[in-house]
């Protein structure tokens, strides 16, 4: 009874709280908004309007918060969630600010991207940089690549090398994580503590025999060097052996009475059973390859084979200070991981909190 | 009899099963990592250029070694990977324990900050590097714009070789000279910021896992106590979370003495008086631009390889001992 009491006071107690958060962040909010409004307005002058003195006002208010939570120790409770709110929330826009402004450039004309004082708006959305960011590896060779050669084609290189990746570093892992986890044979302990050291040997340090290897066996230049050298993975392996040891043997016993092998029990029983676990190390590793530079950047000379990170590192050479092109391709760039991310977003987080309590 | 043989048979044909099993990823790692491991030591002891065959290459000893250990460039990427380690890793620490700490208390919205705060660490370096040049661009960037708004002097950011702790006391007629004592460079800092802004959020998501491990009876038995908020982090939450601090600082250490690409594209050539060429910046600019000098550039890597591995040595040994598990 005096629990649900305490229980119905802390509620009451957070609503007015919250209220109070909500009307300071709007009051902030228009603050800001009048702040950008004059701060644009007046062209090279400095005065006492610009967003940054509104910012600076804003860092005091939170500081007379602070020191408000620091001397009212007791009964200061909306004080000190208040003060979470506001730290978080001026988090949030230090977060999304270069974002912002990434999308925002993306859309102005040459001129406006170069403008000081910068513009919070530009004067007409330029839809056609996005056309002409696209297009413009076309532009940028020499020669006579055996495609056209546009963002389309590093795309489509990115894609089929990280799905490829992907699926060949699952497979690896299945098999290696199912022997790992659930067969007795001799050397599993030498096995495990192989792949185990493999994780401390760091890739940068690998490079060069790898290049070398890979020459050797004429694969530069070929998907073959985008995607093989990756296809086993200690992350993977580690995560689905943790995974497969948690499902009981009786379903084994109970396979084998029914006549089905190990092979067909780990394909028809233990991957169904594990869906989780394979999209999230499925995420980590099309992640990885999707965004790597390195290693694309050092087995990759012909133009047309280059993958969408080492066809964005080469438009960043060649475009030179046409920010506002290098920013529409940065934004196409991310948008498609940023879809996924927001499509499987659990996964990700699950995933990282395992790494992170498992090691 | 029979029935032995049976079963030594079907032993038999489970160990290679297993075998089978393991082959594809063990080929992978045989040849792809661990031979290299092998091969690497080889080259750095030959001098190796570019696509050489090995009937023209020649041994050299340690000669490799000599002359990485006597390069200027080489003790200047050591510095600068050593500044970027002692600065981005304990920054990155500091503010994602504070905002998973933020974030742990009873407050609504919790998913939505989670996910803002984890959107850079999704996005791509190259990305990200280019968003930030433009950002720390000398005359219309947005960094110096913040900076000019508020009264104080625009800062040269990514062409500044001066240390920051150099530039901080300079007002105060103070001239710090010592490269170890002035700081990264103002460059360089730049860099970190920019990795301390990506990489938060993810650090920020295993404090937190973390955080919600901790049994929530312990906080009350301390208030109880009448602990205050300072040392129930001190006495309860800290010691327990010291697992993952472990971990977390394990991983961002030897993640940051492997830094390269945010270098490679906001200072393509070493930054201000090469103070951000990193360890393996300087390997790439050796091995695979100019003369191609493989051996040269193999013995940076084993140099590299070494490090990281007598940081995990050292964490293991000192780290190891104060770390608290739960039973």
């Amino acid at each position: 009874m005096k629990r649900q009491k305490q229980n119905n006071i802390t509620i009451h107690h957070e609503r007015k709280f919250l209220d109070l958060v909500f009307v300071s962040n709007i009051f902030v909010f228009i603050l800001f908004l009048i702040g950008f409004r004059l701060g644009t307005r007046m062209n090279g002058e400095f005065s006492l309007f610009t967003p940054a003195r509104w910012i600076l006002l804003y860092i005091a208010v939170l500081g007379i918060l602070v020191a408000l939570s620091i001397f009212w120790r007791t009964g200061g409770a909306w004080v000190n969630q208040t003060l979470v709110y506001q730290i978080l929330l001026a988090g949030c826009i230090f977060m999304i600010l270069p974002f912002f402004w990434m999308i925002i450039t993306s859309f102005k004309t040459y001129k406006e991207a170069m403008a000081f004082p910068p513009l919070w708006w530009p004067e007409k959305f330029q839809w056609k940089n996005w056309v002409e960011a696209w297009n413009a590896p076309k532009a940028n060779t020499y020669g006579d690549p055996p495609v056209p050669l546009t963002f389309t084609r590093y795309f489509f290189v990115s894609v089929l090398v990280g799905l490829a990746t992907t699926g060949g570093i699952l497979f690896t892992s299945a098999l290696a994580a199912y022997a790992f986890a659930k067969m007795k044979f001799p050397g599993k302990g030498l096995f495990f503590y192989i792949i185990l050291a493999m994780m401390m040997v760091p890739g940068q340090a690998l490079l060069i025999p790898n290049y070398l290897t890979l020459a050797k066996f004429h694969w530069l230049d070929r998907y073959h060097a985008l995607v093989i050298p990756w296809l086993a993975n200690v992350f993977t392996i580690f995560l689905m052996r943790q995974f497969f040891m948690t499902i009981p043997n009786d379903l084994w016993d109970a396979a084998q009475i029914d006549g089905a092998g190990r092979f067909r029990f780990l394909w028809q029983v233990m991957i169904p059973l594990s869906k989780p676990v394979l999209i999230t190390a499925g995420i980590f590793d099309f992640l990885g390859s999707w965004n790597s530079l390195f290693w694309p950047l050092i087995v990759v000379t012909r133009p047309e084979m280059r993958t969408l990170m080492v066809g964005l590192q080469a438009f960043n050479q060649d475009a030179g200070s046409d920010y506002h092109l290098l920013m529409a391709a940065s934004t196409f760039a991310v948008l498609p991981i940023v879809f996924i991310f927001f499509f499987l977003q659990r996964f990700f987080i699950q995933g990282i909190a395992r790494t992170g309590l498992k090691s | 009899m029979k029935r032995g043989q049976n079963k030594f048979k079907r032993r038999l044909k489970e160990y290679s099963e297993a075998y089978l099993y393991l082959l594809p990823a063990l080929g992978v790692v045989a040849l792809f990592w661990l031979f290299p491991v092998i091969l690497s030591i080889i080259v750095s002891f030959t001098n190796w250029k570019g696509l050489d065959t090995w009937s023209t290459v020649k041994w050299v000893g340690f000669a490799n070694y000599a002359n990485v250990l006597m390069d200027e460039e080489f003790h200047q990427s050591l510095l600068n990977t050593f500044h970027y380690a002692m600065y981005s890793a304990p920054l990155t620490f500091i503010v994602s324990l504070i905002a998973a700490i933020l974030l742990n208390t009873r407050i609504r919205g919790r998913s939505f900050f989670r996910t803002v705060y984890f959107l850079p660490f999704i996005t791509t370096w190259v990305a990200i590097s280019i968003l930030w040049k433009y950002f720390y661009h000398r005359d219309f960037g947005l960094a110096n714009y913040f900076l000019k708004s508020l009264g104080l002097k625009p800062l040269q950011w990514l062409s500044e070789p001066k240390g920051i702790f150099t530039l901080l006391f300079a007002p105060l007629g103070i001239d710090i000279k010592r490269p170890l004592l002035a700081g990264p460079s103002l460059a360089m800092f730049s860099i970190i910021l920019t990795s301390i802004w990506r990489s938060v959020g993810y650090y920020m998501i295993i404090f937190l896992a973390g955080l919600q491990n901790i049994d929530k009876s312990y906080y009350e038995a301390a208030e109880i106590d009448g602990a205050n908020p300072w040392q129930r982090f001190l006495h309860i939450t800290f010691p327990l979370l010291s697992p993952i601090t472990f971990f977390i600082l394990i991983v961002s250490l030897i993640n940051s003495f492997k830094v390269f690409v945010p270098m490679l594209i906001m200072t393509p050539s070493g930054g201000p008086d090469n103070t951000t060429i990193t360890i393996v910046f300087h390997l790439y600019e050796k091995g695979f631009q100019g003369l191609w000098l493989m051996g040269r550039a193999s013995a940076v890597a084993y140099i590299l390889f070494l490090i990281i591995l007598g940081i995990t040595l050292i964490q293991n040994l000192f780290l190891g001992r104060r770390v608290h598990y739960e039973s």
